[in-house]
Formats: C-alpha cells, structure tokens, sequence
C-alpha cells in the first residue's frame, strides 16, 4: 500500500505539491488525474525516491521511502513515461538485468520472465537490441522488467503511450489481474477512459492539491456534474473552482 | 538515510558492471561492423599520433638535454611542469564529466529506483566517469613517457613502476572532482556558495595573472645574461614543485626511478599510494549518502538563482504572455532581402544554439583560449624581430585558427541536418524545401565563423607587426579555410545523416563526422605547409620551395573541391532523400 501524509514539495516559490494526505491500501487500482503541470509526476517522482519531499512522509508497504529506501524500492517498481532502457542490451538480457538487480535467481528470472514476454507478445523481439525496437515494444519491455519482481506496489506514469489497442488491452489485463492478487497500483494519466475503465478510486491532483478522491460516481457527485468523468474532471479543475472538495485525509 | 546492505542485491556492482561493459562491447562492434574504413581510420590516426608525439617528444627531449649544464634540469622541470598542468586538466575534466555523469544522466536516476543503494550506484558512477575523464591522460602521456624513458635508457622496470603510478594517479584528481561535482550539485543554489564560488574564482584568475605576468626579455638579455634568464623563468614554475601536489609525487617517483634512485622513487611512489588509498576508501565507502542527497537537491531545484529575492522579484514582474518579437528575430529581420521562410529558418537556428549552453561554452572556450594566446604574442612580439619567427608563427597561428574552426564546423556544422531529422515533419514538408534549409545553414554557420577567425588572425596578424597587405592576406587565406570547411561539414552532414540520434556528439562520432574531420584536418596541413612554402614573404632559408602562382592554384583549387563537392552531392542525395 502506498501512504502519503501531508506531502509537500517546493521548487523555489512554487508549490508542486502542496499538502496531499492519501492512503491507498493494499490491491487497489489507483489512478491519478490531473491537468498539465498540476503535480502529479512530481509526486510520483517522491514516491519513487528520486526527490525528497519539502513536508511530509511517504510509506510504500510500509516503509517509509525516505528512512528505509531499499525496503521500499525492493517491493515496488517504477515506469516513467519515458523509460530508461540500456540501448546496446537485448530485451532479454535487460529484463536478466532487472531480475537480478531485484535479487531473483536465475531459474526465477528465466520462468517468470519468459511467462510475461510471452504475456506481452515479446517472443519476436526478446533477442533484439532495444535500440531497434518501437517506442510501443520498449514500453512493453519496461513494464515486463518492472512486473518481473512481483512488486507489491506498481507506480507508472503514461503507460498507454506509444502502445497500440491490443497491447494496451493486455496491459491493462494484467495490471487488474495483480491487483486482485494484492498489488497497488499508482496509475498517472491524461487518459480518463483508462482511468474510469480500470481505477477502483480516481484522484485529482490540482494546483499542487488532491482536489477530489473516490470512484467515478462520488466525482460526479463532488462535481455537481452527471456526465461522464470528462465533465466531473473538467467542472474540478476549471479555473474558478478553487475551492479544494476532497474530503480530510483522503484516506480509503 | 539509513544504509541497507541486506535488501540489495549482493552482486549489485558486478550486475551493473556486467550490463555495461556489454553494452561498450557492442558499440565498439557496432563500430566495427558499421565501417571498415573508420575503423581503419580511427587506428591509423591513433598509431600516428602515438608515433608522431613519440617523435617529437624525443627531439624535444633530445634540444632541452643539449643545453650546456642545464639539460637534466630544465627536462625535470618540463616534466613537473606537464604533470601539474595535466593534474588541473584532469581535476576540471572530473568535475565536468563527474557532475554530468552523476546528476545528469538518465541511467543514475533509473538506478536510483531500483533496490540499489546509492553507494553502489556512485562507485559504479564514479568508475566510469574516471575512465570518461582520463583516458585522454593515459593517450596523451604514452608517447612522452616512452621517449622519456628511452632517452633515459631506463630498463623494463620504469615502464611498469611508471604504468602503475599513473593508475594510482589519476585517482586523486577523479575523487576530488567528483567531490567537487556533489559539493557543486548540493549547494548550487546556496547564496553563500555562489559567493564563495565566484569570489574563489576571481581571486584564481587574480593570482595567475598577477603570477604568470610575463616578464620582459631582450635580445640583449638573451645574449649576455642567458642564465639570469633561465633563472627567472624557473623561478615562474615553482609552483609546479610544491610538495603537496599529487603531480610533484609523480612525477618525483618517474625521474628519481629513471635516475636508478629506487629508494627515493620508493618514498615518493609510496605517498602517493597512501593518499590514493585513504581517498579512494573514502570515495568507495562515505560518498553514496552525499551522492544521494546531492541527486536529491539537483532534481528539487526550481532555480540556481532562486534565493536571490531581487532576481526574483524581477522575473516576477515579467512573467506573463508576451507575444513580441525578439531581439534575434529583430536582427535576422535586418536582412530583409531574405524570404521570410529563410529568416525563420535562421532564427529557429540561432535561438537553438543560444539556448544549448554547453554548445556556445565549448565554443568560447575553445576560442578564448585562442584569443588569449594571440593577445599575448605582444608580450614577446620584441623578440619575434627575425622574419623566419615571424613567418613561421603566423603560419601556425593560421593552423591553430583553422585547426579550431575544423574541430567546431564538425561538431556543430556537420550535425546540422541530421538534427533536423526529427523535425523533418514541419521544416521538410514545408514550400521551402530541404536545399535551401540546408543552403541557409551552410551560409550562417560561414558567416557567423568568418568573423571569428578572420577577427582572431587579423589580430594576430598585427600583433606580430606585420604590415597591412600581410594582413589582409591572411584574412583573405582564413576566409577561403573558412567556407570550405563549412561547405564540407554541411556537405558531409547531408550525404551521411543519422536522424535517430538526438545527441550532436553522438551523430559527429560516426562514420561521416570521423571522416568530416580527417579531411578537415588533412586540408588544413596541405593548406598552411603549401601556403607557408609558396608564400611571397618566405624568408630565404633552406628547405623546398615552391612557385607562388602554382601554390594559389593550388589551394584555392583544392579548396573549392572540398566546400562545393560534398554539397554538390549531398544536395543531389536530397532530391531522393527517404526518411
């Protein structure tokens, strides 16, 4: 589960995150909204450990990422939107990589790992140079390297981006597959079908604050708004509504 | 941060060791199997190299030694002197590449999420930004060591106690500039460091020129007071001497080993062991947590000038849409007879340059170095009174101009179009069409240039006292180098693109970039040894000579097969261009 309290971050005079209090438990489907520059890669930048926070704790399975970062990041994976990969390796000697880095034997990596690239339609490709693959195919890669390690909690930023229907469909198939085996999923997105298809809950994070958290219904509701999620998230984050609707806590 | 050494993987450092040596290996494949040629070219260039400073490091050696009494002295000093300067080389080049290498690279923040602690990271990190930062050392001082070596007719035994010391060297300068790179990224945005930085810096720059100012010497001096002469100019080097720079052991150990000294070469060698030791265990063991922290800082940093309230509030009271022109529009604008398309084009280009500070850094530096160097011909300009001086070293003034136009017409000229692959969707499909993008690039990148290099050896020029036809001959020389080295990076640019890469540095080191800079260089050498064996001013020493008219022929013949036919070439391969 992922634990955020009274998180913070400022760059110089501007507040990124100003104050999110969140508590995702165990084997959700979380999906984070928001408009452009409204904090959410900055969040889970924190989460992640690759910035401090400014104010505020954040717990992944229950350590906190700050004070105890190995246990944290040992039980957790990260995507970015545009992930690093080791151009000159092949698929497979990267996803060898990341096994090993996550302390997993070899007969571990070796079934898991070909389960997954079978999973994800990677066979063809599993041999070759990852600087000839399609964005789609790395992106493919990345994601079976990070689900590799059965990782309690899974963070991704944009992880539709580049791919095509299909594998997008097998994505997210598998994604709601582990979560129902308890992995948390932190999902940041500018796709809201993805997010009203495939979250159990739906933050929106503005102006640096989680504006409004629940299922699509209680955002509809928060918003005044009975259309789809599109109307909910466009009525929440218009300029004149500044007034912050999400309850205390924000906590499941 | 509390330090885990349980969750991580145990062999974190071998896996990460292993990932990467695989991935050097297969460039240099990658290399390999791209083109014979440039393999073969790179060898050839490296065996020459090696050959030809090998050479002249002997003759250098060979001259200094001759001098009546003097010849192991003023060689000594030659040697702590170039192990001092290669010490401070080495530290700003650790710093550099330490800094981008830790804070800036896309793989350290992917390693930062994994279950890796920082210590691990930062020791792999730091391996190889020392290797990054000294292999060019290591190129460098191979051949001088082994004409020193031979000269000295030492045996088998200084070439390995010398190979040793040199790997224990440069760890010192690759830990205290990476120390130096986390210092940098963890308080750059700190008032107090910035004050102390800059007033650091400016105390430096005071003290080598108040240190280094030249001292007059004339000819009379060098004819009757020779040794009062010497005196003085050894006095200036001392500082290369101070017992606790890491050069002074170094290069102790190699002269006093050469010398069958062992015992001496012993202690020396042994100090630099132990402080080799005790930092690189420093390094290796207390330098991940500051690392972290640093990465940390780097990625949290709004601004570096943030904390300065006043900048502040001026940026403040600008921000807001502004939809003017701006000042590079407003003097691309002045040359009105330019389509509009082509002056956007131009504007585009010189915006993009402006905004990439490591590209116009490398350029000021590089010609700042150039333009100190001739601002200082004054200071001996009285002893250059013999025409043969003065002949030679304007024409390796013009050498050192071109050389340094060849290296940035490559690394800025020659990428050029491959840079527009990706944005080939609007500059390609737009009326204007790819011949006169690539028409518009050759002729700013040639105009911008020549007043560059004609400035810097018009300058020279009258720094040396020539007379004003003189002058004018070598800009003239400079500004036809000039257009054809920028015809034959533009050229070479648009036959070999490479629209994958993003990164200039990156496109430069393939085949066309490598072979761009060969025949840049190789032109240069013809270009000045004709030009300097032709010349109507060539004082009458011995040596070939050759007729002026035949010389010219030559050199603007050559020199307009180089800048027109690549283009001419490259423009054809536009017509079919397949993306």
């Amino acid at each position: 589960m992922i634990e955020l309290v009274g998180l913070k971050k400022s760059f110089g005079d501007l507040k990124a995150v100003n104050g999110i209090d969140l508590l995702v438990p165990k084997g959700e489907f979380f999906a984070v909204l928001g408009p452009n520059a409204a904090g959410k890669t900055t969040t889970i930048k924190m989460i992640a450990g690759l910035m401090k926070p400014s104010a505020g704790t954040i717990k992944v399975a229950g350590f906190n990422v700050q004070d105890e970062p190995l246990e944290a990041r040992s039980r957790m994976a990260y995507v970015p939107d545009f992930p690093f990969l080791y151009d000159k390796l092949t698929a497979w000697e990267f996803i060898v990589f990341t096994g090993e880095i996550f302390r997993m034997g070899r007969s571990e990596i070796d079934s898991k790992g070909r389960e997954l690239a079978e999973r994800f339609h990677l066979q063809d490709f599993i041999n070759k140079p990852i600087e000839g693959l399609s964005h789609g195919t790395r992106q493919r890669v990345a994601i079976v390297s990070a689900l590799l390690h059965d990782p309690e909690v899974f963070v991704i930023d944009e992880p539709m981006v580049g791919l095509d229907p299909q594998h997008a469909r097998i994505v997210k198939d598998v994604l709601k597959e582990r979560t129902m085996t308890g992995m948390t999923v932190f999902l940041s997105t500018h796709q809201l079908s993805v997010a009203e298809e495939m979250a159990d809950r739906i933050g929106i994070i503005h102006q640096g604050q989680l504006i409004a958290v629940g299922d699509r219904e209680e955002l509809r509701q928060l918003s005044g708004n009975d259309g789809a999620l599109e109307s909910a998230f466009l009525t929440l984050t218009s300029e004149d509504s500044q007034e912050v609707v999400a309850e205390p806590g924000a906590s499941s | 941060m509390k330090a885990s050494g349980t969750i991580e993987a145990p062999n974190a450092f071998g896996v990460l060791a292993r990932a990467n040596l695989l991935q050097v290996w297969r460039r240099i494949l990658a290399i390999r199997s791209q083109s014979r040629l440039l393999t073969s070219l790179i060898g050839v260039f490296i065996i020459g190299y090696w050959v030809l400073s090998f050479l002249l490091f002997q003759k250098a050696l060979k001259f200094a030694g001759a001098f009546p009494g003097l010849g192991t002295l003023l060689i000594e000093r030659m040697i702590y002197l170039l192990f001092a300067f290669l010490f401070a080389l080495l530290l700003i080049s650790n710093l550099l590449i330490g800094y981008t290498n830790l804070f800036r690279n896309r793989e350290t923040a992917h390693l930062l999420c994994l279950p890796v602690s920082p210590q691990t990271i930062y020791r792999w990190k730091f391996m190889e930004s020392t290797l990054l930062a000294s292999w060019a050392f290591l190129f460098l001082v191979i051949p001088l060591l082994a004409a020193f070596g031979i000269e000295q007719g030492a045996g088998p035994g200084f070439y390995i106690v010398t190979t040793l010391a040199i790997f224990l060297f440069i760890v010192l300068p690759a830990v205290a500039g990476s120390a130096g790179a986390i210092l940098i990224a963890r308080f750059l945005d700190r008032r107090l460091f910035q004050v102390l930085t800059v007033g650091i810096a400016i105390a430096l720059i005071g003290g080598i020129a108040i240190g280094m100012k030249p001292d007059e010497v004339t000819d009379q001096m060098l004819e009757t007071r020779v040794l009062v002469v010497l005196d003085r100019l050894l006095a200036n080097t001392r500082l290369a001497l101070f017992p606790f720079l890491p050069s002074y052991w170094l290069s102790s150990g190699v002269l006093q080993w050469a010398e069958g000294a062992r015992s001496a070469a012993g202690f020396f060698l042994g100090v630099l062991v132990s402080y080799v030791l005790f930092f690189g265990t420093l390094a290796f063991t207390r330098f991940g947590v500051p690392f972290y922290e640093a990465a940390s800082a780097v990625r949290s940093r709004s601004s570096v000038l943030g904390r300065w309230k006043f900048l502040q509030r001026g940026l403040l009271r600008n921000r807001g849409p502004s939809y003017r022109r701006g000042p590079i529009e407003g003097i691309v604008g002045w040359f009105f007879w330019l389509p509009s398309d082509v002056r956007s084009v131009l504007v585009k280009d010189i915006r993009i340059f402006w905004r990439d500070t490591t590209q116009w850094g490398q350029s000021l530096m590089l010609f700042g170095l150039l333009g100190v160097y001739i601002l200082n011909l004054r200071h001996f300009s009285s002893q250059l009174n013999n025409p043969f001086w003065i002949h030679l070293v304007s024409y390796l003034n013009l050498g050192a101009c071109s050389l340094n136009l060849a290296t940035l017409t490559t690394r800025f000229v020659y990428p050029q179009f491959s840079l527009e692959g990706k944005r080939l969707w609007i500059v390609g499909m737009a009326p204007l069409g790819l011949t006169r993008v690539v028409r518009a690039k050759y002729w700013l990148g040639t105009v911008t240039s020549l007043g560059i290099t004609v400035g810097l050896v018009s300058l020279s020029s009258y720094m040396l006292k020539m007379p004003p036809t003189r002058i004018a001959f070598f800009a003239f020389v400079i500004g036809v180098m000039t257009m054809t080295l920028n015809g034959l990076a533009m050229g070479l640019g648009t036959l070999y693109p490479n629209f994958k890469e993003d990164n200039p540095s990156k496109i430069v080191s393939g085949f066309g970039g490598t072979f761009c800079l060969v025949l840049s260089f190789l032109y240069i050498v013809f270009s000045v040894v004709i030009l300097a064996l032709g010349s109507p001013w060539r004082p009458t020493v011995q040596g070939p000579a050759l007729a002026t008219g035949l010389v010219w022929g030559l050199f603007l013949g050559v020199s307009f097969l180089l800048g027109w036919l690549p283009g001419r070439l490259g423009k054809r391969q536009l017509r079919g261009l397949e993306i």
